[in-house]
């Protein structure tokens, strides 16, 4: 939606409490504003993050519950009531949080069902606190007119702030778990904590609705906390658009209204339901508002066409300098500097791994050193592509060591792996859909280190600096490799050849001491080869990471290579220069058969 | 008792990484059909099961048609609320035809109750348990010995190769969904003695259902059936010593304390990552 649709929407809100003195609409266009709270935080964690929950009513009766108690028993004033209840309903979102996502998809969803029935039944049961079936009444609430600006102040307030959560480092990393958790964590971001922040976040403004809630009835009991009502607040976010800013608005309009419409078939409102999530699903996968705004815009997303090769394409731009805001130094270099550079970087040694029977990797040994491009060869199925997934710890091994300047990495989880300074691309390009270019690289250039969610949602000037800093050096990254002129365009749209080339520069971003190509070159025009040959070959020279390279066509790899290693069924058949592996007669063999 | 039920989610699962959240519905669905068929049109008891079975295999179908098929190895979750979506239309749908109230399932097994000490039960507690384990063990013959079993599990393992192999898994999954809503109406038809019917019911049996499903571990049918034994005595326990109500605190508490400790439940296996 666009400016001027934010306008007219925030004036017919404003007008009308001036055009109506029936309470009637104006309670109707609460609820609206009730509804675009909750939903509003919902699409932080099903629209941004891309886990469902059917448990929110639980933490709206939290917040509502919470603000009811307080205001009745502590006789806390309403602004108190309505702080404590996002208090509590963030500590509990977190909680829930941290059991519910150590699984995903319908196990999720079946635990956020659970923990919903669970408060249902609570709030029933323990009558002394709750007034059980009964509920609350005699809350004291302020003035309908008075509260009619808190709430819409308050919906107001809910859109901009998921509208600047959604552009800050944070808003990229849940997107980026959204799009691919395994890309994620191989950036250094742990897919679990950023999914419980996503839903302590979503679990606060639940909560904050919830009390306002209780300030609009002065009554409150069990019936509004049902599984129904959890359904209604995600079928309004799809409805409306998941994802998108304005969603929850459409959404929690057409939700709110449609059935007030509709009182004389009340007995129909299941089916009304049932139908609308089916249409959605259906016919708006991006929702109303994403069914509009494409409907403007015409085709909606293009593929980008290819740029023309520029001057220099080829080469690597120098690689821009690191020194950019302290924070922003990557941690690889730090660590890089303090040691000598004595020794190999990366040392494995006895790494085995088998799947079920089926023998990847058998003892192999793997020394790469600093400042190396160290190839990784061998026929389909030699186990190399499962050795890189050790190396950065996506599969477990079997048994062996592995040690990274010195330090073990055996058993840490990828995104620790990545953090001590290991960068990965994968054999198919994993680049973070729904995020442009440049902010496929900063999720990389921010790493792990997201500040705090409070600063992202507040905008401090701390959290404003480092926004710049990581933008900067993002665009600085995508000129290095030639995608400056795609930075704005949407990652999926990229062909395949840029697609790998961002995610190189993603990988670059987190400042890696080991970079792990896998098969960079697959799909690419000779030409492009040409152009990542002379790339890898001016990252050695400008002292970048060592780099481990898996690829197929022989010819780069002899060329940029310092050392190959050959395998062949999950055995280290060689090990040398280019040149001797050039010639190894058991590498002859395993790549032209057994014709000795 | 909800065993019976639950391996229908597993029935789904194991064909198809799906499965209809709304199992519960079919349930109801069984029961309603057997309540119209046997009692308000008073036809004998074997023509009305076979009636409501098929009956079931159609809405297991339509099922997999409607909210299924469209989103089926596009590995978005979108089946789920589809299948959601669906069991609330079924839901409202009985509530027009069926009516709001619940009704009152004769069965003979439910006349006299047997003493066992000072505990009584009626015959028709102790019928659900023996067919939910004479079911589950044709389930797994089914899967294991025919050839059509293993075509099913050959679709959940790799769908790709399933289909380049000739198996029609469009079909398979189709069937996979009939048969796990045929059992969700044996369910209904078992159930409906001891609950009374009523368009409502499906809801809560489909969610604890769905519990032992988790508990048990979604890929093992054995686990399912001994996770459907343990949460039906934990909830009688609960529910003798505390309240009705804390019945269900408790069993949900169990499902979230299990997923803590056992993600993949207590007999699942853990999803093998893909990189």
């Amino acid at each position: 939606m666009d400016r001027l649709g934010w306008t007219a929407l925030a004036a017919a809100a404003a007008s009308i409490p001036l055009l109506t003195s029936n309470t009637y609409y104006l309670y109707v266009a609460m609820s609206v504003g009730l509804l675009t709270i909750v939903t509003a935080g919902l699409n932080v964690l099903v629209g941004f993050t891309g886990q469902t929950s059917l448990g929110h009513a639980g933490l709206y009766a939290f917040g509502a519950y919470t603000a009811a108690l307080c205001a009745t028993r502590a006789g806390l004033g309403e602004w108190a009531a309505i702080a404590a209840a996002i208090v509590v309903t963030s500590v509990v979102g977190a909680a829930v949080a941290a059991a519910a996502l150590r699984v995903s998809g319908p196990y999720l969803a079946m635990v956020t069902i659970a923990f919903g029935l669970i408060v249902e039944g609570v709030l029933i049961e323990w009558g002394s606190v709750t007034g059980g079936p009964g509920g609350i009444f005699n809350i004291p609430k302020p003035a309908l007119r008075t509260h009619y600006w808190t709430v819409m102040l308050a919906a107001a307030l809910a859109l901009w702030l998921t509208a600047k959560l959604r552009r800050s480092a944070w808003g990229r990393a849940f997107l980026a778990v959204k799009s691919s958790e395994v890309a994620a964590e191989s950036l250094g971001l742990s897919s679990y904590y950023v999914r419980i922040a996503a839903f302590t976040v979503s679990a606060a403004f639940t909560g904050a609705a919830g009390a306002l809630f209780t300030f609009l009835n002065g009554y409150i009991s069990p019936d509004s906390f049902t599984l129904q009502t959890s359904i209604v607040f995600l079928l309004a976010l799809l409805f409306g658009g998941l994802g998108r800013i304005a969603g929850p608005v459409a959404g929690s309009l057409a939700l709110t209204i449609l059935p007030e419409l509709l009182t004389r078939l009340l007995d129909y409102r299941l089916i009304l339901y049932g139908a609308l999530l089916l249409v959605s699903i259906y016919w708006l996968p991006e929702g109303v508002i994403g069914k509009l705004s494409r409907g403007r815009r015409g085709a909606g997303y293009r593929p980008s066409p290819l740029p023309s090769p520029q001057r220099g394409e080829g080469a690597l731009g120098p690689l821009p300098h690191r020194g950019r805001g302290p924070q922003f130094e990557p941690k690889g270099e730090a660590v890089r500097r303090g040691l000598d550079s004595q020794g190999a970087l990366l040392t494995a040694g006895g790494v085995s791994l088998s799947f079920g029977g089926v023998t990847a990797l058998a003892a192999v040994d793997l020394a790469v050193d600093r400042g190396t491009v160290h190839a990784l060869i061998g026929p389909n199925g030699a186990g190399k592509t499962s050795l890189l997934n050790v190396l950065s710890g996506f599969y477990a091994a079997d048994a062996g060591s592995i040690a990274l300047a010195g330090r073990s990495i055996v058993g840490l989880h990828p995104y620790a792996v990545a953090r001590r300074g290991i960068a990965r691309t994968f054999q198919t390009a994993q680049v973070f859909g729904g995020l442009s270019a440049r902010e496929n690289v900063a999720v990389g250039v921010a790493g792990p280190r997201l500040g705090t969610v409070l600063g992202a949602l507040a905008g401090t000037p701390g959290a404003r600096a480092r926004e710049s800093a990581i933008q900067a050096r993002a665009q600085a990254l995508l000129d290095a490799l030639g995608l400056g002129n795609v930075a704005e365009e949407p990652a999926e749209a990229l062909a395949a050849g840029l697609r790998r080339k961002l995610e190189i520069a993603r990988a670059l971003a987190t400042g890696p001491l080991l970079l792990m190509l896998d098969e960079p070159a697959a799909g690419l025009s000779p030409a492009e080869i040409a152009a990542l040959d002379e790339q890898l070959t001016a990252l050695r020279q400008q002292g970048g990471p060592a780099v481990i390279l898996v690829e197929h066509h022989m010819d780069l790899v002899m060329a940029v290579s310092d050392r190959i290693t050959v395998l062949d069924y999950g055995r280290v058949i060689a090990d040398g220069a280019p040149d001797a592996i050039r010639r190894d007669r058991a590498v002859i063999e395993a790549y032209l058969g057994g014709a000795s | 008792m909800y065993g019976l039920v639950a391996l229908g989610y597993h029935i789904t699962w194991a064909t198809s990484r799906t499965m209809n959240f709304s199992q519960g519905h079919a349930v109801m669905a069984g029961a309603v059909v057997a309540y119209t068929v046997f009692v308000a049109l008073g036809w004998p008891f074997p023509l009305a099961l076979v009636i409501t079975l098929a009956a079931l295999a159609c809405y297991g179908a339509l099922v997999e048609r409607i909210a299924v098929r469209p989103f089926f190895l596009r590995a978005s979750p979108a089946w789920l609320l589809a299948t959601i979506a669906v069991g609330i239309i079924a839901e409202n749908v009985a509530q027009l035809t069926f009516g709001k109230d619940a009704r009152a399932f004769p069965s003979p097994l439910m006349q006299k109750p047997i003493f066992v000490g000072s505990a009584g039960f009626y015959p028709q507690e102790l019928l659900v348990p023996v067919v939910g384990l004479l079911l589950m063990g044709m389930v797994q013959l089914f899967y294991h010995r025919t050839s059509y079993g293993k075509q099913l599990k050959a679709v959940a393992w790799n769908p790709e190769a399933a289909g380049l192999m000739g198996i029609n898994i469009p079909r398979a999954v189709m069937a996979s969904y009939a048969l796990s809503a045929i059992l969700a109406g044996v369910a209904g038809v078992l159930l409906a003695p001891l609950l009374n019917v009523a368009p409502q019911m499906g809801t809560i049996i489909g969610l604890k259902a769905f519990a032992v499903a988790i508990i048990g571990g979604l890929t093992s049918a054995p686990g399912i059936v001994i996770a459907g034994l343990g949460y039906g005595l934990v909830e009688t326990f609960t529910a003798g010593y505390i309240s009705t109500r804390a019945r269900e605190i408790v069993g949900f508490g169990l499902v979230i304390l299990v997923l803590v400790l056992k993600p993949w439940g207590l007999m699942g296996d853990k999803p093998s990552r893909r990189v």
